[in-house]
């Protein structure tokens, strides 16, 4: 295809396409005046045409910011100051408007919702173009190319809401790449995909990044599928400087304690290789990616001198044999649910609560309808108490649904469910929400009052606790879940991360024994999702029966004790994490993949190493995950 | 298969039945009205061809519809007010007079008229080919019509988080009582997660339009030009000329 973007050709082929130089941002307070503290501040770095760069960096470092500081958005439409010059193509952002700088820099943002704008596919594409003015021909041109590339050609009639996460995510893509701008930005475009719209995802972009003829500027914090790709990082300290800027490879191992410091997550195989190295495993060089992990624990293998494993939760799992049914065929309904939970008991930890005491969650048969459509069929699950099951799925796999039925959001038929010694369907939502205790996947629905303390106090003073009572509990919520100096805040002004634990906050204040939570870590990055899990694995360590739905595999493997595999409604899979999130075949039949370290153990032929799919089931393992 | 009218333009679609909609409005002829509504029926299975549920539903529904506002409105019109008193039909000490009738009848075919003529442009023209015609003929801005556009995709959206806000608030136990005033609490308590969702996800939307050049510049390339041809005057002219067609005719 033709080259680029001609504004941009007149300009001498050194002039870099993107040049940050000493950029500070303040954003804007809800007072219409800067904040006192920049993020990022003083940074600089430049992005040369045809480069793949991943900009890292800690939670709150202004990573996002800067990528909107990329194409003019900020300033001009975020209401923000920006110091410094940010150029694109040569041009000083601050001068041009974001529609013009468009030429020059393509945007795909995190929300796949949030970037449809017509009603099929490929108006969506040429909505670009035609902004641009380019010819009616040439816009098809483009759309047509761009579509090709991401391989939604064939689907370009369609209205884009039927398609995937993945899907829209692409077409998101295919917007960027129709724009013909020399630089492509992407603003932690799988943040909100399940693992399999991450991989479409980055297999697009891999073939951008092929093709050679855009720059990239990658915000991503899930490094595991984007550390291949690129080949030079940024890395913002918290203060959003730049604190190291080389190739890929050479910064993450060779500054790989200096990143944990800063509160940057490495990939998950970097992190096992340095486990293993600390505790005598001579791993050199480091890897970066599962397969490579793979490769280096193989030749330690093959020289004999692998120190053996002991995962946790299971008694070592026979080469290829097939368990529990991999797909739905393989099994008669009947039988499904009963093979799968005498797995689950074979499959639990020494010492975890005998499966003969009561259940504590009991799903009988459950077959339920939303709108025409059968969303779960004929669904049996138990739990027992004390247990922290992760209920995993592909988004639309009915996962939501089955959570909501147990807690009763939504009414289940009688007598299939029970849970706490309720049937939801006939319990009153008051007594329910005492004993099961139910997280939105947004947080912000379910925020009821005007300040995070009322919010804590609410579930109690409906009930008529004593004031004294009240306040003495909030008082242990607000410390427990770090929000004592919001304690008077709206709260919908609070953080991302602060609502989300206010959230389970007033979920957990009636003390329920069993705690239900929808897809909690979506759209966050790797250090809110383990500071949420961090307060999970506490509150079931105490003795709650924690049911969590989610598709992040690396987390559910660090933490659950039991995982439920559905798919189109059904249980496909129930046992523990190491022998579920090994079976690449099963996982990839129900939309997910394997975490990364199952990827890498998979390359062992020991059935104990290859069920090591947690940090913490490494050998000699000490450090908490 | 498009029947014809999907090919006329949007606007002469809109405009074309604006004045007919006026006369019915403002005529009391029942044989006027009927023949309005008989007209406007036979174009739009003609015209638009719609698939052969809506056009059963168009057969069945109308004649059906207009029955049950005649005799209903026979019922409740003031037997006082009618000129003609005899009984038609006499529900114990209810009585349906033909004046009462008469009257029903015009409300009904009316209502049946007016309906009618809107769908003319509502079954053969979509939002986007409106906005389109708007745009090129009406000189309308073109960010006004395409912001408009993407907004309408919000309603659905709207509807379904509206869902999920109520269940959460159920959860935390706001029930809170029934009758009107704890009902206007609830959807108070709905407003602010509503709004701050809504308000977020149009400023991201319009985030994705800026970052695609909308606004670049005073024109956008059209892909879909929607000419105004002769036949859209035709069909514009025809339609106002019904205004008085239709009753000369009627009375001819």
């Amino acid at each position: 295809m033709a080259a680029p973007a001609p504004p941009a050709s007149v300009l001498a082929p050194a002039t870099p396409v993107l040049s940050v130089d000493d950029v500070g941002v303040r954003h804007h307070g809800h007072d219409g005046l800067p904040v006192a503290t920049a993020s990022p501040a003083g940074t600089t770095f430049e992005v040369a045409r045809g480069e793949a760069v991943l900009l890292l960096g800690p939670s709150g470092s202004g990573k996002s910011t800067l990528a909107l500081a990329t194409n003019g958005l900020v300033p001009h439409v975020v209401p923000a100051t920006l110091d410094g010059t940010v150029r694109v193509g040569g041009l000083d952002t601050r001068a041009h408007d974001v529609p013009h700088l468009a030429r020059h820099v393509a945007m795909v943002f995190q929300d796949p919702d949030a970037q449809v704008v017509t009603g099929s596919v490929l108006d969506e594409v040429c909505f670009g173009p035609e902004n641009l003015g380019v010819p009616v021909a040439e816009v098809e041109a483009r759309a047509e190319d761009a579509l090709r590339r991401v391989g939604l050609w064939e689907r370009r009639a369609d209205d884009p809401g039927r398609l995937s996460g993945g899907g829209r995510q692409r077409l998101a893509v295919a917007c960027a790449l129709a724009m013909h701008a020399p630089l492509l930005v992407l603003d932690e475009p799988t943040a909100n995909l399940d693992p399999a719209g991450t991989e479409e995802l980055y297999d697009v972009l891999r073939d951008v990044l092929a093709a050679g003829d855009r720059a990239v500027l990658l915000v991503e914090h899930d490094l595991d599928a984007a550390v291949e790709l690129l080949d030079r990082v940024v890395v913002l300290d918290a203060a959003g400087r730049v604190a190291f800027d080389g190739p890929v490879r050479e910064v993450l191992t060779q500054h790989a304690d200096a990143l944990v410091a800063l509160g940057v997550c490495l990939p998950v195989a970097l992190v096992a290789a340095l486990r293993l190295r600390a505790t005598g495993t001579p791993i050199d060089p480091l890897p970066l990616t599962p397969d490579e992990l793979g490769h280096a624990l193989r030749a330690q293998a093959d020289a004999g001198v692998l120190p053996p494993a002991r995962p946790e939760g299971l008694s070592a799992r026979p080469e290829g044999s097939q368990a529990y049914p991999r797909t739905d065929q393989d099994a008669a309904p009947a039988s499904r649910p009963d093979r799968a939970r005498d797995l689950a008991r074979d499959g639990a930890p020494d010492g975890a609560p005998d499966r003969t005491t009561v259940d504590c969650i009991t799903v009988d048969r459950l077959t339920l309808k939303r709108g025409r459509t059968t969303v779960l069929h004929d669904l049996s699950l138990r739990v027992a108490p004390g247990e922290l099951v992760a209920v995993v799925g592909a988004n639309g796999a009915g996962k939501s649904t089955l959570l909501q039925a147990v807690a009763g959001v939504v009414r289940p038929p009688r007598g299939r469910v029970r849970v706490a010694g309720l049937d939801p369907a006939r319990a009153d939502a008051r007594t329910l929400s005492e004993r099961v205790g139910y997280v939105f996947q947004n947080p912000e629905h379910q925020l009821v009052t005007g300040s995070v303390a009322d919010e804590l106090a609410h579930g109690l003073r409906i009930r008529g606790v004593d004031e004294a009572e009240v306040a003495a509990r909030v008082e242990d919520l607000l410390v427990r879940f770090d929000l004592v100096r919001q304690r008077d805040l709206h709260p919908f002004l609070l953080s991302g991360g602060q609502k989300r634990r206010l959230s389970v906050g007033t979920a957990t204040v009636c003390r329920p024994g069993v705690l239900v939570l929808d897809e909690p870590t979506f759209g966050q990055d790797r250090a809110r999702a383990d500071e949420l899990l961090g307060l999970l694995t506490a509150l079931h360590a105490e003795g709650t029966t924690v049911v969590v739905a989610t598709h992040d595999m690396q987390l559910v493997s660090e933490h659950a004790t039991r995982v439920v595999v559905v798919a189109h409604g059904r249980v496909v899979a129930d046992g523990a994490p190491a022998v579920v999130l090994g079976d690449d075949v099963l996982l990839r039949s129900a939309g997910l993949r394997r975490p990364p370290l199952a990827r890498a153990t998979a390359h062992l032929d020991d059935p104990a190493w290859r069920a090591v799919t947690r940090l913490a089931d490494l050998p000699g393992a000490l450090v908490p995950a | 298969m498009t029947g014809f009218l999907r090919g006329v333009n949007p606007l002469a679609k809109m405009f074309g039945p604006l004045p007919v909609m006026a006369a019915v409005f403002l005529t009391e002829d029942l044989r006027v009205l009927a023949a309005f509504t008989l007209g406007t029926l036979v174009l739009l299975l003609v015209g638009a061809l719609p698939g052969w549920r809506t056009s059963l539903a168009l057969v069945l529904g109308v004649p059906v519809g207009v029955a049950v506002v005649a005799v209903s409105f026979g019922l409740w019109v003031d037997p006082a007010a009618v000129a003609d008193t005899r009984t038609v039909l006499a529900f114990g000490p209810v009585e349906l007079t033909r004046g009462g009738l008469a009257v029903g009848l015009v409300t009904g075919l009316r209502l049946a008229a007016l309906v009618l003529l809107a769908m003319v442009s509502g079954l053969t023209t979509t939002g986007p080919e409106f906005v389109r015609a708007s745009v090129q003929h009406l000189r309308v801005p073109y960010r006004v019509g395409y912001a408009a556009l993407a907004s309408m995709r919000f309603v659905p959206r709207f509807g379904r988080e509206l869902e999920v806000i109520r269940s959460a608030h159920r959860v935390r136990g706001v029930a809170g009582g029934r009758g009107p005033v704890a009902g206007a609490r609830r959807a108070g308590g709905y407003a602010v997660p509503l709004l701050a969702s809504g308000i977020r996800h149009a400023e991201r939307v319009s985030l994705s339009m800026e970052s695609r050049a909308f606004g670049a510049a005073p024109t956008r390339t059209e892909r879909h030009p929607v000419p105004l041809r002769v036949r859209d005057g035709v069909v514009l002219l025809a339609f106002w000329s019904a205004c008085w067609a239709v009753p000369a005719l009627v009375h001819g």
